[in-house]
């Protein structure tokens, strides 16, 4: 009986460890086609360790009589996978973070010999395709903060210890088939706890404290069709983003409805503020 | 049942061991190359420093990407940055792409690329080094309202521009300027006695110049000559054979061709004779005083 339950064990982990195999050539059919790479890009070599590791117990379970020499074979494959993995730290930086849904994953890689920053556009979780070069190096830490479920807001140093920062977005408030300029269509006042942003056609400005600036709309750049960025002597000071709640519509005259959300670009820990309209 | 598993298991780490390799060779981190042709992904990936894309795939080409000017000598290889700003370019009265550059309004060629654009007043930017160093010419102080441009050279000193401005309804203000030092320095010639749309102009020599009229709605060519480097104007005339009376209307630039001049007549932007495109070629003995009509070209023969 406890025999029988080995080998059905043992065939599944082997079958699991060819169904990983078979991942494994799919990332590399995808990769030559469509240029895809894996989210992380670690996630090669923990995907050969659990395959071998699969491999090591299934034949374990299966042949009791196994040579030395499979499970030395074995073995030494896994320390050169665990091996490889560690040295990929040093190539490559993996920046990776999960929306708090679940649903979308924010990748960027840096190229730690050249210093190229590429953002990454995720397909099923794993997979992921190169999107944009981001303009500057990153020198020091960064940070990712999820704006909304569909809104990642990374943020991270440069080489000449300015700060830059990049929008990702997953989403869209309207139909998903038209473009829209999220300036006009957050156009009017908004008020949070002691922040007010006015929206206006001079431009946009924000309210803090008492202090005012405005953001003229060359000086505002629009990622997606979620967030905008406003900056100041094209440094990025404030995010203002599009909440799930905000819905688009195509009749400017009706009335807007849901939330913004305004976040300071700091390298410190902070959180968006939710504004809501006020007139 | 063991030869089996052996099997399957052996061909598993082998396949692991060969995708290992493989991996280990690729570049972890990718420039996006997006679905673009494949003659662009190229481009793209020549690119990958700065993500410009050539406008024309000539030798020489531009990218008006970023907001600024790049000029590449080797098909977007490698880039130059040309100290002008972009919207200088497309200053005065102009409704086209800001995506490429006025045609016309510049020259590139091995020895020398240079730029029209301006203010108020227009001004010559060129470069003979491949974009290394750059040199400037005023062209016109405080020209008005600036809608036609043209710039070429014939030979390494001597250049002219053709600019117009100031347009209202049909009637616009037309000059004519000369290099003779490279593109520093710029004098003004006299012009022709015509208020009309420019439809062309340039010199053939450095003393045989031509300003063609009439774009809108021409009912026959308008073409002035000056053999003096500008200095004086005459109507050249261009005798019609009776049958292609308004039809051709609209003289191009001539060009000189062994002991005479040649200068193509189109029908203009209504022409339909003959599919419209057909256009007549005359010729002149006298550097373009007056022309007699030669033959009929078809477009794939006149372009």
């Amino acid at each position: 009986m406890k025999q029988n339950k080995n080998l059905i064990t043992g065939w599944i982990l082997l079958l699991f460890a060819a169904a990983l195999f078979c991942l494994q050539l799919t990332y590399f059919f995808a990769h030559a086609k469509y240029q895809v790479e894996y989210t992380d890009s670690r996630l090669f070599y923990v995907v050969n360790i659990l395959c071998l590791l699969f491999l090591y117990i299934g034949l374990t379970l299966l042949l009791r009589k196994l040579t030395k020499i499979v499970l030395g074979v074995l073995a030494a494959l896994l320390l050169v996978q665990i091996g490889l993995l560690v040295h990929m730290n040093k190539e490559v930086r993996n920046i990776t973070s999960i929306s708090p849904n679940k649903h979308h994953v924010f990748s960027v890689k840096e190229n730690l010999k050249s210093g190229e920053v590429v953002y990454y556009r995720t397909h099923y979780g794993i997979f992921a395709r190169p999107k944009e070069v981001l303009p500057n190096k990153i020198i020091g830490e960064v940070k990712v903060e999820w704006l909304a479920n569909d809104i990642a807001a990374f943020t991270y140093q440069t080489t000449d210890y300015k700060i830059d920062h990049f929008v990702a977005t997953y989403g869209d408030r309207k139909n998903g088939i038209s473009y829209y300029n999220v300036g006009p269509e957050i156009q009017g006042v908004w008020k949070g706890n002691g922040v007010e942003v006015v929206s206006n056609t001079e431009g946009i400005s924000i309210k803090e404290n008492s202090a005012a600036e405005l953001f003229k709309w060359e000086d505002i750049q629009q990622y997606g069709t979620l967030a905008v960025v406003l900056k100041r002597k094209n440094e990025p000071i404030w995010t203002i983003s599009l909440n799930e709640n905000f819905v688009v519509h195509s009749d400017s005259t009706e009335p807007l409805v849901g939330n913004i959300s305004l976040y300071k670009v700091t390298m410190e820990q902070n959180q968006p503020e939710t504004l809501r309209f006020a007139q | 049942m063991k030869k089996w598993i052996l099997s399957l298991s052996g061909g598993l780490v082998i396949g692991i061991i060969i995708s290992t390799i493989m991996y280990e060779n690729q570049t972890h981190v990718a420039v996006p190359q997006s679905n673009l042709p494949k003659v662009e992904q190229e481009n793209a990936q020549q690119n990958q420093t700065n993500g410009l894309r050539p406008v024309t795939y000539e030798q020489i080409s531009y990218s008006l990407q970023n907001e600024e000017l790049n000029i590449t000598y080797n098909k977007g290889e490698d880039w130059v940055r040309v100290p002008i700003e972009k919207d200088s370019l497309f200053v005065g009265e102009y409704n086209g792409s800001k995506d490429e550059l006025i045609p016309g309004s510049y020259i590139f060629s091995d020895a020398r690329v240079g730029f029209i654009y301006g203010t108020d007043s227009i001004l010559f930017k060129f470069s003979r080094d491949h974009g290394v160093t750059w040199q400037e010419g005023v062209i016109s102080k405080n020209f008005p309202y600036v809608r036609y441009r043209k710039v070429d050279f014939l030979n390494d000193q001597f250049g002219y521009a053709v600019l117009t401005g100031d347009r209202t309804m049909s009637q616009e203000f037309s000059a004519v300027f000369l290099t003779h030092d490279g593109g520093i320095t710029w004098d003004e010639t006299t012009t022709p006695p015509s208020t009309r749309i420019i439809a062309d102009g340039g010199f053939i020599d450095e003393n045989t110049g031509f300003m063609s009229y009439g774009t809108i709605n021409p009912d026959k060519p308008d073409l002035y000559v000056t053999q003096d480097g500008g200095q004086t104007w005459h109507a050249s005339v261009i005798e019609i054979p009776e049958q292609y009376d308004l039809i051709f209307v609209q003289a191009e630039l001539p060009i000189r061709e062994e002991d005479h001049l040649s200068l193509l007549i189109n029908q203009g932007s209504n022409g339909d004779y003959a599919g419209g495109k057909v256009k007549g070629k005359f010729i002149s003995k006298d550097n373009g005083l007056t022309w007699s009509f030669a033959m009929e070209v078809q477009p794939n023969e006149a372009e």
